[in-house]
C-alpha cells in the first residue's frame, strides 16, 4: 500500500479516527439517555439523529479524501469500491424495504392495525410506537 | 493497451518505486500500468512521455498502427 507516503490518505485517516470514535461515544450515550430517562418527542428525535450526524460526517470526509487524491489509479479503485459499496447497499435495502411492505404485515402483525407497515413506519401512532418501544426494551 | 514501460523502466536501471517517485504517483499505479491493468489519464501519459524523453505512441500501442 501507499499509507506511509500518501498525504492524502494520512489526511483521511486522521479525519476518520477521530470520527468514528465521537460515532461510538454518540452510540453509548445516546443508549444510555434513552434507558435512563426514556425521553419522547423532539427531544428522542434529536438524540436518536445524534449518532447519524458523525457517520454522515464519514460520507463527507471519504468525498473529501477522493477530491484530494492525486493518484489517478487510487481514485479509480476508490470509486469503484464505492460503487460497489453504493450498489450492494442499495439493492439489499430494495429487497429488504419490499419484504417488509408486502411479507412484513401479515407475518408479523396478524391482529395488527389495519394500515400498511409503510405509512405505519413513517408515522408511527403514539399507541403502536409505545407498545412495541416499550415492549422491545 | 500494450506499453513498453518495463523495458524503459529497466533500460535505466529504476525499480517500481523509482518510476513511482519520478513521476508522483503511487508504485501500485505504475504496477497496474506494467501489467495493462490501467491506462493512464492523457496528462500522466505525457509525464511518462517527458520522463523518458520519447512519443507517447513509441511508449504506449493500442495496436491500431
Amino acid at each position: 500500500m501507499t499509507t506511509a507516503k500518501n498525504p492524502a490518505r494520512k489526511r483521511y485517516i486522521a479525519r476518520f479516527i477521530p470520527t468514528m470514535a465521537v460515532y461510538v461515544a454518540a452510540i453509548f450515550t445516546v443508549s444510555w439517555v434513552f434507558n435512563r430517562y426514556e425521553p419522547t418527542g423532539p427531544i428522542a428525535w434529536g438524540l436518536a439523529l445524534l449518532p447519524a450526524l458523525p457517520l454522515l460526517a464519514i460520507i463527507a470526509i471519504m468525498g473529501v479524501y477522493l477530491s484530494e487524491e492525486g493518484d489517478e489509479f487510487i481514485r479509480k479503485i476508490l470509486v469503484e469500491s464505492m460503487l460497489w459499496g453504493v450498489g450492494l447497499t442499495l439493492a439489499i435495502m430494495t429487497v429488504w424495504g419490499f419484504l417488509e411492505i408486502y411479507a412484513g404485515r401479515r407475518s408479523c402483525r396478524p391482529s395488527g392495525p389495519s394500515r400498511s407497515s409503510a405509512s405505519a413506519w413513517a408515522w408511527p401512532s403514539p399507541s403502536s410506537s409505545a407498545a412495541t418501544g416499550r415492549g422491545a426494551r | 493497451m500494450k506499453n513498453r514501460l518495463k523495458i524503459l523502466r529497466a533500460e535505466r536501471d529504476w525499480s517500481q518505486a523509482d518510476l513511482a517517485d519520478r513521476l508522483e504517483v503511487s508504485r501500485q499505479t505504475i504496477n497496474a500500468l506494467e501489467t495493462g491493468k490501467y491506462d493512464p489519464s492523457l496528462p500522466l501519459a505525457f509525464r511518462i512521455a517527458r520522463l523518458f524523453g520519447q512519443p507517447i505512441e513509441s511508449i504506449f500501442d493500442d495496436g491500431q498502427a
